[in-house]
């Protein structure tokens, strides 16, 4: 199965259009969009240029409308509307009605122009009578087909200029032009109406009609009562047509959904899956017609016109049609079916003498179909012996190449069959096989010779496109085995359509599931009709199915859990509603327009059905509708009216409900933005903060406030002196206090709370030095330094001033220079180490002033990170929220800055070894890595060093340097100041 | 105290058929939409309005999910399909384009989910074919695939992100260094099971399996962290039932399920609140309800929010009343 999906090319919307018909002229060059107001007649070379109007003064819509296919008469188009056909004729970019034809007495139904006469013209109506024009005397038809029945369709054959069919309901009548008075042939086709009737491009006799039963049925009308072969959809078929390659046919569906707009392409020689489908339009594909291919262009292009007002042309290359042609098994059954036409029948005598005696198989594959067929090279016996998949379940095949014959044993049932195939010396070049049974073959003699029959014809397909044969061969006699076998049960039936049986019905999702259903796909979980999400901070959006969509089976019956199960659900569902709808649609065929029934759908909605009110509420609840619809729905509202109210499409999609769930939060907008936080006046924050929290309503926070105010009054400061007494935080009011304060809102997750309380508290404590900046010691403390170690050492390195004492090895990006150097030993240790210091400190003093300064503080220093967090998700929240500068406020009291800035590390070659080094020592060769352009001594402190050129060295000799010099001091001649900045 | 929820907006997709997801972005002004119709749909919010910003089309089957990226890196939405892709879309210069096609699963593409900012520009995918898909931007066009095979047997219905913050391994980690995370995920799956993964040396593990659910699990969320160390995840399945997982093991190891509420349909999806103690379930029943956790630990129901289409619940709300 193909997939392709790319091969529309151009799109094009007249959105004010309002056509119901469109028709492509011979010559590929316009196509004609017939609206009610105007005529558009659109340059198909470049479709995209405003479409030229011919305004036309009807209260009718257009029910169809057909250029004229004779070159000489490309400029002619007929338009039909309600009784009357309008003749127009297009010339230098303006049209104009030239001729009307007036003689029916109800709406036409369809228009045909004669393959073969130029100015012949077909109409067909409701008013039972089929008229055949010469356009060059509109003023009444020449002949006049009497059908009793109102026809839909009306199609003049493409081979033999007499003969034309038409479509009465469920039947199709085969009329000779020249015997006006009744059919030459019925063809009792459908059990429900045609939509769409299609002559075969090549032979005379067969014509393919769609209808409303859901399936496209291929007839030879010499056997009326034997329907070739079916394709089965599991919806209506508006159109099925004939490509004008071979083997091809499109389909378009009456859509169940609205979504299912897809024209399809099949090839005839296998309907159990489309070829390919047109994906695109957005509505109901209205037309479809062949642009006639340029002279040298191996590609087809389809323009299809549909309800959305966009005209579309989809390309079909070359591949895309051979696949219609491609050989497969199924292809033989047409060849089959139609060389085992017993006799003609009495009718086909009438009409004109054609050399159709001739197996219509040959006339199926014109030669250069049989050039398409055959891929690559015919194939010896040997090879083909080697190659051949005869994995087939009974059927057993002993293969003598040698000897130029095969065995074929197989039993099925009670039959038992032993076929002795000889190959001719010629074999596979127009050469057949000989079948022959043998013992102990145990079926009757009668289906002997026919399964012989078969097998001959079967391989002559083959062989006359110099093609193997045996695989198909054997295929196709197992396959009539076993549609003998089904036969012997029940009552006898067409062997055509058992031995294709009536294709495994089409898949829910037509096109969808043809491609992509695999194996794979089995367990694709039951999409979601419903949900609900929290978006942005207090909002949330939901969606649920509409309230005209119903389960359709009852509710203490779970939804099924996978997308594959739904099948089983709609057998049971749509059978009795397919009846009902059935004569409503058949009221608006005439209107040129496919029908859209909201019948029951064929998708994933199929669980649901929608709900069919009263008219009267119906018609209110729509009207609701339209007033939020896009103008789309309302272009073809005219339609709508007078018919069924059921008829019109339900939405299938709910509406997306926005719902403000903040109050349902613990934190508040309003209290983000009116939060403030002033290190230089604590007692004022909290005191306003308080009132903040009083007017969202949060009396609780606003106690935590005046909490929060006591706590951080200057009276309970805590005194430098640890001698003095016990600081506050030691105190149960102090940081036990507001660890129970904390521990409370975070169990109703209150972040803004806690980030604030913790915010607050943190500027509370001793007076802070920004980061960054040079820290006396006394600000080592570790609610600052997010680095518990206490060593002396990260005060010399661990500084973020421009000038280090090792540069240009100091790693810039602090914290990772003091993780590598300090980061080890915290790991190892705990909290407690931590707390009561394990460093060895040389005065005792000055560890009982950490210790006290770590006593003093409210906030457990030892949960920093944690109150980070806090910090980070509530400013997340914030910026949310759009307060950004509320969220660096609350930043700005985290110990480590959200992002660590990522600076630029220098790295050095040994000026010695040439190795990377890292460091000012060499790890190779264990010397100093970096040497003063001046002084020519290693540099182990501050150095400045040019980017151009790599030459530098002591910080203060470079200053001195340049400021008497331009040039490098190495002598490189680079000018290094303008070059780089130092 | 009652409280009132209000309906601000009420958007009409004109989607054709069903929708499977609606998503607003990180600030809440736009609005995205998938829906069987093929399309992803973006909407402007702001203000009660809704103006349709992007009909995105380019998948070529039912589209089951969106996920808005972090807007650090851009207007960026993903979307997964039935067609067994995941499109990424970006805006630039007001217009919305493809960025990347993921085509790289067997089957149908279920769940979308971005990684926290922190980690990049991350995306899991989780497909039917039973394997989860990461994706991570690279910069200059260029996306790094990682795949884990047969994550879920059968298949992968959702994937959801831990927080970047790692609350379990906060207390033990070295204070002052930048947080070690570590990029962690959940997915639920047609095995029933969910599933907890941890990426470890740039591969990915399988962590934890949890075993609660007797059927399908359809969703799972991976709750927002406010910076405690308790990690929680809520699950959804196919047997009506949603569990809460709680995890309060710095290692990450113990993992404990709290049955939520046994629905009486399939229960398709969960959605917790940026503070996450509120949760969204909704289901097969065609209801959104909203559950709360009670200060003894409790969930309840606080309200029903979609009895009808449109219908405005008002919400009496206990835990709120309290303070």
């Amino acid at each position: 199965m193909a997939a392709r999906w790319s091969s529309e090319n151009v799109v094009v919307e007249f959105r004010d259009a309002q056509a119901t018909a469109m028709s492509v002229d011979c010559l590929g060059l316009h196509a004609v969009l017939s609206g009610r107001r105007f005529l558009y007649v659109v340059n198909l070379e470049n479709p995209s240029e405003a479409p030229r109007k011919i305004s036309r003064q009807s209260k009718w819509d257009v029910g169809t409308v057909q250029w004229n296919p004779h070159r000489a008469q490309s400029r002619v188009f007929a338009a039909s509307s309600n009784q009357r056909v309008d003749l127009y004729t297009w010339k230098d970019g303006f049209g104009e009605v030239h001729a009307s034809l007036q003689g029916h007495t109800r709406v036409i139904s369809d228009l045909d122009w004669s393959w073969f006469e130029a100015e012949y013209l077909v109409s067909s109506s409701v008013d039972t009578y089929i008229y055949i024009w010469d356009t060059r005397d509109p003023r009444k038809p020449l002949v006049a087909l009497s059908a009793v029945a109102g026809a839909s369709q009306v199609k003049w054959n493409r081979k033999n200029q007499n003969v034309l069919a038409s479509s009465h309901d469920g039947d199709v009548r085969i009329w000779d032009r020249r015997k006006p008075n009744t059919a030459v042939e019925y063809v009792a086709a459908h059990l429900s109406k045609i939509h769409g009737l299609d002559w075969h491009p090549d032979n005379e006799y067969i014509l393919a009609t769609s209808s409303q039963d859901n399936s496209v049925r291929f007839w030879d009308y010499r056997q009326p009562r034997k329907c070739l072969n079916i394709l089965s959809c599991q919806v209506p078929v508006w159109k099925a047509r004939y490509t004008p390659f071979s083997h091809g046919l499109v389909t378009v569906m009456v859509p169940q959904l609205r979504r299912e707009n897809s024209l399809l392409l099949w090839s005839t020689l296998d309907l159990n899956s489309p070829v390919h489908a047109f994906v695109g339009h957005d509505d109901v594909v209205l037309e479809f017609q062949w642009r006639p291919q340029k002279e040298g262009s191996k590609d087809c292009q389809l323009v299809t016109w549909s309800r959305d007002q966009t005209l579309r042309i989809w390309r079909v290359d070359p591949q895309l049609q051979k696949l219609c042609a491609n050989d497969t098994v199924e292809e033989l059954l047409e060849g089959v079916a139609l060389s085992m036409e017993p006799e003609r029948t009495q009718s086909s005598q009438d009409l004109e003498p054609q050399q159709s005696t001739a197996p219509l198989a040959e006339d199926l594959h014109d030669p250069e179909q049989a050039a398409l067929g055959s891929s690559g090279a015919p194939q010896t016996l040997q090879q083909e012996f080697s190659l051949v998949n005869l994995q087939i379940r009974n059927v057993n095949v002993e293969m003598d190449a040698l000897n130029r014959s095969c065995v074929v044993s197989a039993h099925l049932g009670s039959h038992q069959v032993r076929l002795v195939v000889k190959f001719p010396a010629h074999y596979p070049n127009n050469a057949v096989p000989t079948f022959q049974f043998v013992s102990p073959t145990s079926i009757p003699s009668a289906m002997r010779t026919k399964i012989q029959k078969i097998l001959t014809d079967t391989s002559l397909q083959k062989v006359k496109r110099n093609q193997n044969c045996l695989e198909p061969c054997v295929r196709q006699l197992m396959s009539c085995l076993e549609s003998d076998m089904t036969q012997e049960d029940g009552p006898p039936a067409s062997p055509y359509v058992l031995s294709n049986p009536v294709t495994p019905a089409l898949p829910a999702f037509p096109r969808v599931t043809n491609t992509y259903g695999s194996y794979q796909d089995a367990n694709i979980p039951f999409p979601r009709t419903s949900g609900a999400r929290f978006c942005g901070t207090g909002c949330l959006v939901y969606f649920t199915r509409p309230n005209t969509m119903h389960r359709s089976v009852p509710a203490s019956e779970p939804t099924p859990r996978s997308l594959s199960a739904l099948s089983a659900y709609h057998s049971g569902v749509l059978t009795p509603m397919k009846m009902r709808t059935e004569s409503q649609s058949t009221l608006r065929l005439y209107s040129g327009s496919p029908t859209r029934s909201d019948k029951d759908t064929v998708s994933i909605s199929s669980f649901y059905y929608k709900e069919r009110k009263p008219p009267m509420s119906a018609l209110r609840r729509w009207s609701v509708q339209t007033i939020h619809d896009y103008p789309k729905s309302r272009r073809f509202k005219t339609k709508r009216e007078g018919s069924d109210s059921s008829n019109r499409p339900i939405k299938l999609a709910g509406k997306v409900i926005i719902q403000e769930i903040s109050c349902l939060l613990p934190v508040h907008r309003a209290l983000g933005e009116s939060y403030i936080l002033n290190v230089s006046d604590i007692q004022d924050t909290c005191q306003k903060n308080a009132a903040a929290a009083l007017v969202v309503g949060r009396r609780d926070v606003a106690k935590v406030w005046a909490l929060a105010s006591a706590a951080t009054s200057q009276d309970l400061g805590p005194d430098p002196d640890p001698d003095i007494d016990t600081p506050w935080a030691r105190h149960p009011f102090g940081r036990h206090l507001l660890e129970t304060l904390l521990d409370h809102y975070s169990q109703m997750s209150d972040v803004q709370t806690l980030a604030m309380l913790c915010s607050v508290f943190r500027a509370q404590g001793p007076p802070d030095a920004p980061c960054g900046q040079q820290l006396p010691r006394s600000a080592l403390l570790p609610h600052h330094s997010r680095y518990p170690s206490f060593t002396s050492s990260s005060l010399t390195s661990g500084s973020c001033s421009s000038t280090s004492d090792s540069v240009p090895v100091t790693p810039w990006n602090t914290a990772t220079g003091r993780d590598s150097e300090h980061g080890g030993p915290w790991g190892e240790s705990s909290p407690d180490d931590y707390r009561y210091g394990n460093q060895a400190y040389s005065d005792p003093r000055e560890r009982e002033r950490e210790q006290h300064d770590m006593n003093k503080r409210l906030l457990d220093p030892t949960h920093v990170l944690q109150f980070d967090d806090f910090k980070k998700c509530y400013g997340e929240i914030l910026h949310r929220w759009g307060l950004k500068e509320k969220r660096a406020d609350v930043l700005k009291f985290t110990s480590c800055p959200p992002e660590p800035h990522k600076g630029i590390e220098f790295g050095v070659f040994c000026c010695h070894c040439r190795s990377q080094a890292r460091g000012t020592q060499c790890e190779v060769c264990r010397r100093l890595t970096f040497q003063c352009a001046v002084c020519h001594v290693a540099v182990r402190g501050a150095s400045n060093f040019c980017l151009s050129c790599s030459h530098g060295g002591h910080t203060s000799h470079m200053m001195d340097w340049f400021s008497r010099h331009d040039q490098c001091p190495a002598g490189c001649g680079c000018h290094c100041l303008q070059q780089s900045t130092y | 105290t009652v409280m009132q929820v209000s309906v601000i907006n009420t958007v009409d997709t004109s989607h054709e058929d069903m929708i499977h997801d609606a998503q607003m972005d990180y600030y809440g002004t736009r609005l995205a939409t998938c829906s069987s119709d093929r399309t992803v749909k973006i909407f402007d919010v702001r203000n009660g309005g809704q103006i349709l910003v992007a009909d995105l089309r380019g998948h070529e089957g039912p589209v089951w999910q969106v996920a808005w990226a972090h807007p650090m890196y851009g207007n960026i939405l993903a979307s997964c399909s039935y067609d067994r892709k995941v499109i990424v879309w970006k805006e630039e210069n007001g217009s919305w384009d493809k960025m990347y096609e993921y085509t790289g699963h067997e089957s149908s593409m279920n769940s979308v989910c971005w990684g926290p900012y922190d980690f990049g520009l991350i995306l899991a995918c989780g497909s039917s074919d039973g394997a989860i898909s990461l994706l991570t931007f690279t910069g200059e066009q260029q996306w790094d695939v990682k795949k884990i095979s047969n994550a879920h047997t059968i298949g992968c219905n959702a994937v959801s992100w831990a927080p970047a913050v790692v609350p379990g391994s906060l207390v033990d980690q070295p204070s002052g260094q930048k947080p070690n995370y570590v990029k962690r995920f959940v997915s639920g799956g047609c095995d029933n099971l969910v599933k907890l993964w941890k990426e470890e040396d740039g591969q990915w593990k399988e962590d934890q399996k949890l075993e609660a659910h007797s059927d399908w699990v359809r969703d799972v969320g991976w709750a927002p962290s406010i910076g405690l160390p308790t990690s929680t995840i809520a699950s959804c399945s196919q047997d009506g039932r949603v569990f809460i997982w709680t995890c309060e093991d710095p290692t990450g190891n113990t993992w404990t399920p709290k049955l939520l509420h046994k629905f009486v349909d399939v229960v398709w999806h969960v959605s917790w609140s940026i503070t996450g103690n509120i949760l969204a379930v909704s289901g097969g029943d065609n209801k959104v309800t909203l559950w709360k956790e009670s200060m003894d630990g409790q969930w309840a129901c606080i309200s029903d929010v979609s009895k009808g289409q449109g219908a405005v619940s008002s919400i009496t709300d206990t835990q709120q009343s309290e303070q």
